[in-house]
């Protein structure tokens, strides 16, 4: 465990090393993303106008939701994203060969190299709206529930990307990936809406074998509707199952990899 | 330290006609076909020793290599490298292993050598103290101390190589394959590569594998090789057996006295000889002919002709391993 801090360490001196090189970029990416948190607080605005509640949660809730998604976002963003974006052209331009033959676990490699540094300053943002959005809720909230609600949005965070690398998988067997790509993008978007607004078999895919609405909903509504044992049991055991099932996608998904031509 | 048995791979390839009739056709029904990548290979590599794998693109050299690395899985057979199955990757096979690839980086392009090396150190968990002498070793041994803390991507092609060889080495594997380490370089640095891995092997006795298109790199480095055709081993021994065994023809050259008559080489050559002349000037005349009839020629020539100088060369081995890949009777 030591030695993969270590390691972890070292993506990201890497990461800020390389960052620092191209700055417009850096102030870029702050700018695109401030952009995309705002358009996100007034869409809410604009439906609570209409509205005193939403999936039964007010205005103020649905904020500390949204910002809660912020956050995860960041995290993704931040520690994720650019690995992701990498695996299929590695996938299919065989890059992966080097990773394969090194004496550590490949998917910790693949998927936590590159820290996007670029993006650190926007998970300093994220974290400032969170702390803005928890400061000036109007009802009381317990310190307990809120430390609880922070570290299931990182275990958010973490659902997020296992969910991101089940859909990029395929592309060990199917070489593009770019249908199933989409498909994560438009499925994603039900992660940043309260689970409650959604009925029938859609809410009971959204929280078992698509679990958008564990990421950033249901920790949310641990921290409005009080400690839920068998709600906490939920989000756990699921990030637990996909984190399996991953792993032995990918296990199946090495076995297939036929690297490339020299 | 290398044991291969019938190992055999396959892929499975889609064929598409060409045009959009051909796209729409391969959209609904779609053909496969198995490329036998490389077939039932069996050999094995020794401690400290340097095997040549030689053959022509895509006759499966790379695709072996990468089977053998655990990179890619095998369709069927069997392979032990230091008494593991490398395509089951335990942790113990890949402290073990080095893999370069001449047309593929493995250090970060936007950063110094030294940070990269530092990365490796963690990876293999390599202790300080042995860290810091095996780096101070192969920068020397390659003599680029001073480059490490440049940026990759700074460097010329060479020495992004020999960077390359210190990330592969800097933690001592017992088996090294190295896939077209001198691709791409200028002649000077091909032989400062060449003269390192001699150097490296006769310090640490690895097992190495090496590929290479370019025929000095197998000359000066294997004593033994694989000469590899369209998948499959057409033969596996010692350099100077290729020599005997495929090269049927052997050169006599011979450089004329000064002002010596010019020779009638129609009447000279021309009796019941199988002869092909490789080059005639005034002065000097190369020939070349069956092994068994070179004792005829050089007697017939040093009867027949003023001759101040007479030599008789084996055939480059190039054109021997170059035939024998072309010739499906395998005999230049």
């Amino acid at each position: 465990m030591g030695r993969y801090l270590r390691l972890y360490l070292n993506f990201l001196r890497f990461s800020f090393s390389r960052a620092m090189e191209f700055r417009l970029d850096f102030f870029f990416r702050v700018v695109m993303d401030a952009a995309f948190y705002a358009v996100q607080i007034v869409f809410f605005s604009v439906i609570y106008r209409h509205t005193a509640l939403l999936g039964g949660w007010s205005y103020d809730q649905v904020l500390i939701f949204a910002c809660g998604f912020f956050l995860i976002d960041a995290l993704h963003m931040t520690i994720f994203a650019n690995n992701m974006w990498w695996l299929p052209i590695f996938v299919n331009k065989g890059d992966l060969d080097y990773y394969l033959v090194r004496p550590v676990s490949s998917l910790f490699f693949l998927s936590l190299r590159d820290f996007a540094a670029n993006s650190f300053l926007n998970l300093l943002l994220a974290a400032a709206l969170m702390a803005w959005a928890l400061l000036r809720f109007p009802g009381p909230l317990d310190p307990l529930r809120v430390t609880l609600f922070l570290a299931l949005l990182v275990n958010g965070a973490f659902l997020y990307y296992l969910i991101h690398l089940a859909f990029l998988i395929p592309v060990f067997w199917l070489h593009s990936n770019r249908g199933l790509g989409e498909t994560f993008y438009t499925l994603e978007k039900y992660s940043e809406k309260p689970d409650r607004i959604f009925h029938g078999w859609v809410r009971r895919l959204l929280v078992s074998a698509l679990p958008f609405s564990l990421i950033a909903s249901f920790p949310a509504a641990l921290l409005f509707e009080g400690l839920r044992p068998g709600l906490l049991l939920h989000v756990l055991g699921v990030t637990a199952l996909a984190f399996a099932a991953v792993r032995a996608a990918w296990q199946l998904a090495l076995r297939n990899y036929s690297s490339a031509s020299s | 330290m290398i044991e291969v048995r019938g190992l055999s791979k396959d892929f499975h390839v889609h064929k598409k006609q060409a045009g959009l009739w051909g796209s729409l056709r391969s959209l609904v029904k779609r053909e496969t076909v198995v490329k036998h990548a490389v077939k039932s290979a069996d050999f094995h590599v020794g401690e400290g020793e340097i095997l040549g794998l030689v053959g022509a693109n895509g006759a499966g050299k790379t695709t072996l290599v990468k089977m053998l690395a655990g990179i890619i899985h095998p369709s069927g057979g069997d392979a032990r490298v230091r008494g593991h199955r490398p395509w089951e990757r335990p942790r113990d096979f890949q402290r073990q292993i080095a893999l370069i690839m001449g047309q593929k980086a493995q250090l970060w392009w936007d950063l110094p050598a030294a940070d990269c090396f530092l990365l490796l150190k963690e990876i293999y968990q390599i202790p300080e103290r042995q860290y810091r002498e095996t780096l101070d070793l192969l920068t020397g041994m390659l003599g680029i101390q001073s480059e490490l803390n440049i940026q990759i991507r700074r460097l010329s092609l060479g020495e992004r190589m020999k960077m390359e060889l210190i990330a592969a080495l800097l933690h001592s594997p017992r088996v090294v394959f190295l896939d077209e380490p001198t691709i791409g370089l200028d002649l000077t640095a091909q032989r400062a590569i060449r003269e390192f891995i001699l150097e490296y092997r006769q310090r640490e006795r690895p097992a190495m594998l090496l590929t290479s298109h370019y025929m000095e790199d197998i000359e000066r480095l294997c004593e033994r090789i694989l000469i590899i055709r369209e998948g499959e081993i057409v033969f596996d021994g010692p350099l100077a057996e290729v020599m005997r065994t495929h090269a049927r023809h052997k050169v006599v050259s011979v450089q004329l006295k000064p002002g010596a008559p010019r020779p009638d080489l129609a009447r000279l050559l021309g009796r019941g000889l199988d002869l092909t002349v490789l080059e005639e000037t005034p002065e000097r005349l190369r020939v070349q002919a069956p092994r068994d009839e070179i004792p005829q020629l050089a007697g017939r020539l040093v009867t027949e002709l003023e001759v101040h100088d007479l030599a008789v060369e084996e055939l480059d081995i190039g054109t021997v391993i170059e035939g024998l890949l072309h010739s499906r009777q395998g005999a230049a």
